[in-house]
């Protein structure tokens, strides 16, 4: 009796399977990243590393700080958004109506569906010095990689997610009067956006990971070149301000698209209005 | 679409949809046949519901999707209205057993999709979608998404949504199987008065003996394996009328020596399955 007793009344922190509170999750994690900052700050201070090599978080932000304001870093930036961006409309410009029709029409997908999952087995990166013998040292290389490196994952997740549009709401279609390309339109089309955009969300975080490497690789500017140019210096602050940079600008853009889902598809997501 | 075709001579009778001697075989992978119905007949009148019954596998969904015309039969002729049916056409609107609510439309945007996809004019279709949204009750839940919405108002959705289009024909698969008992019995009830309001032609598919003796003017009871029809029973207790209060049916003198008869009949094709 006693032994249970206690057990209900003192609130475990411990609970199996049992939901925490949005509150207690985001003071959980709070919490794990001013631990991790805090231990590398105590350890950078207390001369437990080379300097050098691992300056303190506190350093780093003061000189993301500085580049951000008295450098052309923001300029960096700006062209590194832009890259991403450019590519990935053009990647979403032919994914998604190619997607589309290959899930709607099994005609379709048997011709372009044997080409593109090829493709996917290719490493993007491979294409690198191909990129630059072709195409010089311009833009063309970099937003081609950025391409390259997410067109196909796109397009067959697209494919695959408008073959899950139920058949019956098809056949609801049809039965209501629906020609082929009305049911395209104002059925497939819309039942599968969702998941179109999640998809989106996804793979634009891919298309980060190409834009670091194109940067790296083959460029002058952007913020993948600046951090190979600060490596030349031992800058390692700069080069941790890059990585943050490109981490915040990754989260940015997953929180726009998550918010951009909620405000098209206000359906699925509860009673709001 | 499928056009009107020539019309076929018919010469004894003519049914509203007639089922001439149509049979369904299904390629196996592997070069074999599955033959799901073999030589069906039966035709089905103006303003009439009739239920196809029999045990699950026996083929009513199979029958009811030729109708449709999404379905090809192997042999036979599906005729409405002296017609031939080829592929899916708005005089023939289907419900399905599961939810097909678009939910990226409210309930009025539903109801409306019909009429919006055949070019109905505004003003008419807002007429026309108020009507069958008051007729299946949901006047105020006009404006909500159908997620919000039960499994029972969700099919009473797709009911107005069909008949909103207006079809000759409203066919219906188990279109209540997905629901609970309660709610079940509330649809067919609802579903007795939509037929009485709207003059509606149904075909409706079960295996619930209840459900098809309460709502059939006439019951095509199908044996399996391949199905085939094995009687046609006509409520005779029932005296040509229907009645919206379902316990009002079972109360009556002959509906349960009429459930028996059939319970029977299910009994004996579900049974030859074992073999
Ligand atoms: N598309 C199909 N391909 C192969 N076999 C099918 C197909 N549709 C139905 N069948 C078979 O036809 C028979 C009848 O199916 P169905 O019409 O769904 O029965 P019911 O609706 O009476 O339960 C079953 O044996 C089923 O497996
Ligand atoms: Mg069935």
């Amino acid at each position: 009796m006693t032994v249970s007793n206690k057990s209900n009344n003192r609130r475990q922190w411990l609970q199996l399977r049992k939901p925490v509170s949005s509150r207690q999750s985001l003071i959980s994690a709070i919490f794990i990243w001013v631990l991790f900052f805090a231990v590398w700050e105590g350890v950078a201070r207390a001369g437990l590393v080379n300097s050098l090599l691992v300056p303190s978080p506190h350093a780093i932000v003061t000189t993301l700080v500085d580049m951000l304001i008295n450098r052309d870093f923001v300029y960096d930036i700006l062209i590194s958004i832009w890259r991403v961006v450019l590519s990935f409309g053009i990647a979403c410009s032919v994914a998604i109506p190619l997607g589309i029709m290959m899930g709607a029409f099994p005609a379709v997908e048997a011709v372009a569906n044997p080409f593109v999952s090829a493709w996917r087995y290719l490493p993007a990166p491979s294409f690198i010095p191909i990129l630059l013998m072709w195409f010089g040292t311009g833009e063309t290389p970099k937003l081609a990689l950025l391409v390259i490196g997410v067109i196909f994952f796109l397009i067959t997740l697209i494919m695959d997610h408008t073959k899950q549009v139920r058949k019956e709401l098809i056949e609801t279609g049809l039965t209501l009067g629906g020609d082929r390309w009305t049911i395209v339109r104002t059925i497939i089309l819309p039942s599968v956006m969702p998941n179109i955009l999640t998809a989106m969300r996804q793979m634009l975080a891919v298309t980060w990971t190409y834009l670091v490497i194109a940067e790296i690789v083959a460029s002058t500017t952007g913020i993948g070149a600046m951090m190979m140019r600060a490596r030349r210096f031992l800058h390692t602050d700069e080069i941790m301000a890059g990585i943050i940079v490109i981490g915040a600008l990754g989260l940015t853009f997953d929180i726009l698209f998550r918010k951009l889902h909620r405000w098209l598809f206000p359906y699925l997501h509860g009673r709001e209005s | 679409m499928s056009k009107p075709s020539p019309k076929v001579e018919n010469p004894v009778v003519t049914h509203k949809l007639s089922i001439d001697a149509v049979s369904k075989r299904f390629p196996l992978p592997g070069g074999k046949e599955i033959e799901a119905i073999r030589d069906v007949s039966f035709g089905v009148e103006e303003n009439e519901i009739c239920v196809i019954l029999g045990p699950s596998g026996c083929g009513k969904s199979t029958i009811l999707r030729m109708v449709a015309g999404l379905v090809d039969p192997s042999s036979g002729t599906l005729l409405l209205d002296g017609h031939e049916i080829s592929g899916p056409d708005k005089e023939r609107g289907m419900v399905f057993q599961a939810y097909t609510s678009f939910d990226w439309l409210s309930v009025r945007g539903n109801v409306e999709y019909g009429m919006r996809i055949n070019g109905v004019p505004t003003a008419k279709r807002h007429e026309q979608a108020q009507k069958f949204i008051d007729l299946v009750q949901l006047g105020k839940f006009a404006e909500v998404y159908p997620s919000q919405l039960s499994g029972g108002m969700k099919q009473r959705v797709a009911i107005a949504r069909t008949l909103a289009n207006d079809p000759s024909l409203l066919l219906m698969d188990e279109p209540f199987g997905a629901l609970d008992a309660e709610t079940r019995w509330h649809m067919q009830e609802l579903l007795v008065s939509i037929a009485e309001s709207a003059n509606t032609t149904i075909v409706m598919v079960t295996h619930d003996i209840e459900e098809a003796i309460y709502l059939a003017d006439k019951i095509v009871f199908l044996s399996s394996h391949p199905g085939r029809v094995h009687e046609i029973i006509v409520p005779e207790f029932k005296k040509g009328r229907r009645y919206t209060d379902k316990e009002e049916v079972i109360a009556m003198k002959g509906y349960s020596a009429l459930e028996r008869q059939i319970m029977k009949l299910m009994r004996e094709q579900g049974a030859s399955d074992d073999y």
